[in-house]
């Protein structure tokens, strides 16, 4: 690519392929950098190019991505990681190398054919969110998954990754993920929801919030059908209190929880499986936004630190917006309508669209906004799991930060022998939890939960590992081979 | 309202090093750090233990050369000093002294490592300048580019996550008193005296040492004299973990770089590759970390192509530091003129040559005469500062 893009999106999903055919429509010259093969985020995963598998496809986006795939002035960089964005800072950079041109931002790619880097005047970050990852006894054995990696398997790829399944934890899409199981022929042994039914099941409102779209409700619905069919038990108030299993997992052990989130003894039993989908929620995926230097927020309700915004979506840094799950985990109709709303706020920062335009074009979709945030903000935290249950379930033994082995009793140790410390970043420091290949994604929310338990102190005092690049791992000789200008 | 022997301000290796040894010969130390221990310079720095000259140091010329070999009884001292520091403190730090290797890939870099290592050879060091056979046979990892390496089997590497902490808990140990989170905000002499104010507190103390890094300058004000630092950005990489294949500490000495294995099976990468000094209303915001650059993190990564074997490994993190320079690269270290009871110690390789720096200036501190000449160290050096 010779010339650089007005505007770089980041991310293929409901998000990113609103701003980016909204951006195209409106003349922006706009590059999406997305990790996966084919745009359609998780939520719209399409299958491989080439792979066609009968059964339902990504049906509710397929609107969304003709509209994406159809607009002119969109390229697309797939298979492609944005591992930093650079020059958002004003200091002292007089050493080698030309600072990006005026009002451009620079950010490093890692594609197929080696290292690029984009400068664009304008980035719309839609990176979504990830399965949070709830640590107990027994959770790093072989054939313990994400709900969201099950279904990675099923709907990509057409695989089962074994043949007993149990899903547990609190999330809605633990429902259409057994379907999906159910449909591909595998034995669902049991579904486990922590919360107890009053909790969960409210008005068909706040389930319609909870799923994100009214398509994915009729979804839950059908689910519901599939796995009652298929006489699958679905029980609440129950969670995973270990798995085991020597090389790889062979049972689960399972215990019933009070309405207070709080064990109940003597109500533990064994069930057979050789595969448990944990489905506890999602956690924003924001390092990028952070690296970039974007204002955080805590909002337990809505995944945990979220991306800072104005109500055009543009972040804490100039030139940054966002949209999607890393403003918060609400749902792929919330983000399509976010996406919609940066790009408004973007063509008006790119002189393509004057504000009382873009106000006009923002109207509808700023009232589709505000009827979604209403639900979400009464009825997402339902679903977020109660951290009394989550810490119950770690004993010191359990390990917290998978890569670097670190158990939840080095840190609780730790924490004895330095009393002095109490952030995330120091904790790391001393003990290595976050160091690992993962970068601190599957054990950051533990981490830093048990952090702020042990010391008192409240969330944002204890912040979160500090999002450095390269924010996804990024090989070395790639690094080397990058596209430079010094 | 206390009073001390010796008011320490900085809570890094410096500071927690001067802190040990003086409470250690039974004077009352109090240490105050505005942030957390080992939370700056100390714990950000890569960990390298080089006391051949750097490239830094020898990037401009043979006279310069010349200058910065002033320093080298100081790395004599320390190579000896870091062998014997988990002994004396009692502490894993991580210490590995197996070697180190300054590579040379075209003859004009020849050149210039055997001009260097004949100039270290006259201060004592046991430098080595090996090719062909010799080279390979002690470090088959290197690429067919590497004509040549000085080596120095006492270079290494120490674990910063640990030095500090080691330091300040020995120092703890002989009754130092540590105190974190306390910002000094005023220091002035009156009475015979240091006053110290500090998060509401205000302490006495006979003697001062700044041990603050590139915050030197602004604590020096605070005692009406000026003592040049500047802040220098840098930037370190880490891979993922791979088995044991680089034993010892690699330099370049035509590039930025600095490379090493952690016991753990990362390779740390650094070297000097600058970051960006962030400013805020155009002045340099010393609180904020310096920005990562594009041009650092993938031209560190380049200079990396000397071990072939290390290249496929996945950058995992990267971080920026400040190290602390200053207008001639030397260290600055002893007692401040004109300001009785005030001393510094700063700049200038400060993890590598800081437990020297710490003993020596300690020495100075209880009237013992130091064992290696501090007067090309002195403050008094930039006296023409304060004669205004």
């Amino acid at each position: 690519m010779n010339e650089q893009p007005d505007v770089v999106v980041v991310g293929a999903g409901p998000a990113g392929l609103a701003a980016a055919a909204t951006l195209g429509r409106h003349g922006a010259d706009v590059l999406v950098v997305d990790e996966q093969q084919r745009p359609g985020g998780q939520i719209y995963r399409q299958p491989p190019a080439g792979f066609t598998r009968p059964g339902r496809q990504a049906k509710a986006g397929r609107a969304l991505l003709a509209e994406a795939e159809s607009t002119p002035n969109v390229r697309w960089l797939p298979d492609s990681t944005a591992w930093g964005v650079f020059g958002t800072r004003a200091g002292l950079d007089d050493y080698a190398g030309p600072a990006p041109g005026p009002g451009r931002i620079r950010v490093g790619v890692h594609t197929p054919d080696g290292g690029r880097v984009l400068e664009p005047s304008a980035l719309v970050l839609t990176a979504g969110a990830y399965d949070l990852p709830v640590p107990f006894p027994g959770w790093t054995l072989p054939g313990v998954l994400t709900a969201g990696g099950v279904q990675t398997f099923v709907k990509a790829q057409g695989l089962l990754p074994g043949h007993r399944f149990v899903l547990a934890g609190g999330h809605p899409l633990l429902l259409v993920v057994a379907a999906q199981l159910v449909d591909a022929g595998a034995r669902v042994v049991e579904v486990a929801f922590s919360q107890h039914p009053r909790v969960l099941l409210p008005g068909p409102r706040d389930l319609l919030a909870a799923f994100g779209s009214a398509g994915k409700l009729a979804e839950g619905a059908a689910a519901l059908r599939t796995l009652r069919r298929a006489r699958v038990p679905i029980r609440f108030g129950t969670v995973i209190r270990s798995a085991h299993g020597d090389d790889a997992l062979d049972s689960v052990n399972m215990s019933r929880v009070d309405s207070g989130g709080v064990l109940m003894p003597g109500t533990e039993r064994i069930v057979g499986c050789d595969v448990l989908a944990l489905g506890y929620g999602f956690v924003p995926s924001t390092e990028l936004a952070r690296q970039a230097g974007c204002a955080v927020d805590w909002r337990p309700g809505e995944g945990g630190w979220v991306v800072a915004h104005d109500a055009w979506m543009r972040t804490s840094v100039p030139g940054v917006s966002v949209a999607g799950e890393l403003t918060g985990v609400a749902g792929a109709e919330q983000a399509e309508v976010e996406g919609r709303l940066a790009a408004y706020g973007t063509l008006q920062a790119l002189g393509l669209l004057d504000a009382d335009r873009a106000s006009a074009l923002a109207r509808p979709v700023r009232r589709v906004l505000a009827r979604r945030r209403r639900f979400a903000a009464a009825v997402l935290s339902r679903f977020a799991p109660a951290p009394a249950t989550l810490g119950a379930l770690v004993t010191d033994e359990t390990v917290l930060c998978r890569c670097e082995e670190v158990r939840a009793g080095d840190i609780r140790q730790a924490l004895a022998e330095h009393p002095h410390l109490g952030t995330a970043n120091a904790v790391k420091l001393v003990t290595r939890a976050g160091m690992g290949l993962c970068q601190g994604r599957s054990c950051a929310p533990a981490v830093c939960g048990l952090i702020a338990a042990q010391t008192g102190r409240t969330p944002e005092q204890v912040g979160t590992f500090t999002a450095q690049p390269p924010v996804k791992p990024v090989p070395l000789d790639a690094l080397a081979a990058a596209e430079r200008h010094a | 309202m206390a009073h001390y022997d010796t008011a320490v301000v900085g809570g890094g290796l410096l500071g927690c090093a001067v802190a040990w040894h003086l409470a250690r010969a039974g004077t009352r130390v109090l240490l105050v750090e505005k942030d957390q221990l080992n939370r700056h310079a100390s714990g950000q720095n890569a960990g390298s233990l080089h006391f051949q000259l750097e490239y830094r140091m020898v990037e401009h010329g043979d006279d310069a050369a010349r200058e910065a070999a002033r320093a080298l009884p100081l790395h004599l001292d320390a190579m000896r000093a870091w062998a014997g520091l988990e002994a004396a403190l009692g502490e894993p730090c991580g210490v590995a002294q197996r070697g180190g290797l300054m590579l040379a890939e075209t003859p004009a870099e020849v050149a210039a490592l055997d001009r260097k290592a004949a100039l270290e050879r006259e201060h004592g060091l046991d430098v080595d300048v090996l090719e062909g056979a010799r080279l390979r046979d002690l470090a088959p990892y290197l690429a067919e580019s590497v004509r040549a390496a000085a080596h120095l089997p006492g270079e290494g590497k120490a674990n910063p996550r640990l030095v500090t902490p080691a330091f300040a808990r020995a120092a703890t140990r002989h009754g130092a008193e540590l105190r974190t989170g306390h910002r000094v905000t005023a220091l002035h002499r009156d009475g015979g005296r240091w006053h110290l104010h500090a998060e509401g507190r205000a302490d006495t103390a006979d003697t001062v040492v700044l041990a603050a890094g590139v915050w030197t300058t602004e604590l020096a004000a605070m005692a009406d004299t000026r003592l040049p630092v500047f802040p220098v950005g840098l930037t370190m990489s880490a891979t993922a973990r791979t088995a044991p294949l680089l034993p010892h500490l690699i330099q370049h000495v035509g590039r930025r770089l600095s490379m090493k294995q952690t016991p753990e099976g990362n390779i740390l990468l650094g070297g000097g590759w600058p970051a960006k000094l962030v400013t805020r209303q155009g002045r340099i915001d010393l609180d904020h970390n310096p920005e990562l650059r594009y041009e650092s993190l993938t031209g560190n990564a380049d200079a990396a192509r000397v071990v072939p074997a290390v290249m496929h490994l996945p950058v995992i993190r990267s971080w920026s530091g400040m190290t602390t320079l200053t207008p001639d690269q030397l260290p600055l270290l002893g007692a401040v003129p004109r300001r009785p009871g005030l001393y510094v110690a700063t700049g200038g390789s400060a993890f590598t040559l800081g437990p020297t720096y710490a003993r020596l200036l300690a020495a100075t501190l209880l009237g013992a005469q130091p064992d290696l000449p501090l007067d090309g160290y002195s403050p008094a050096r930039f006296g023409a500062l304060n004669f205004v």
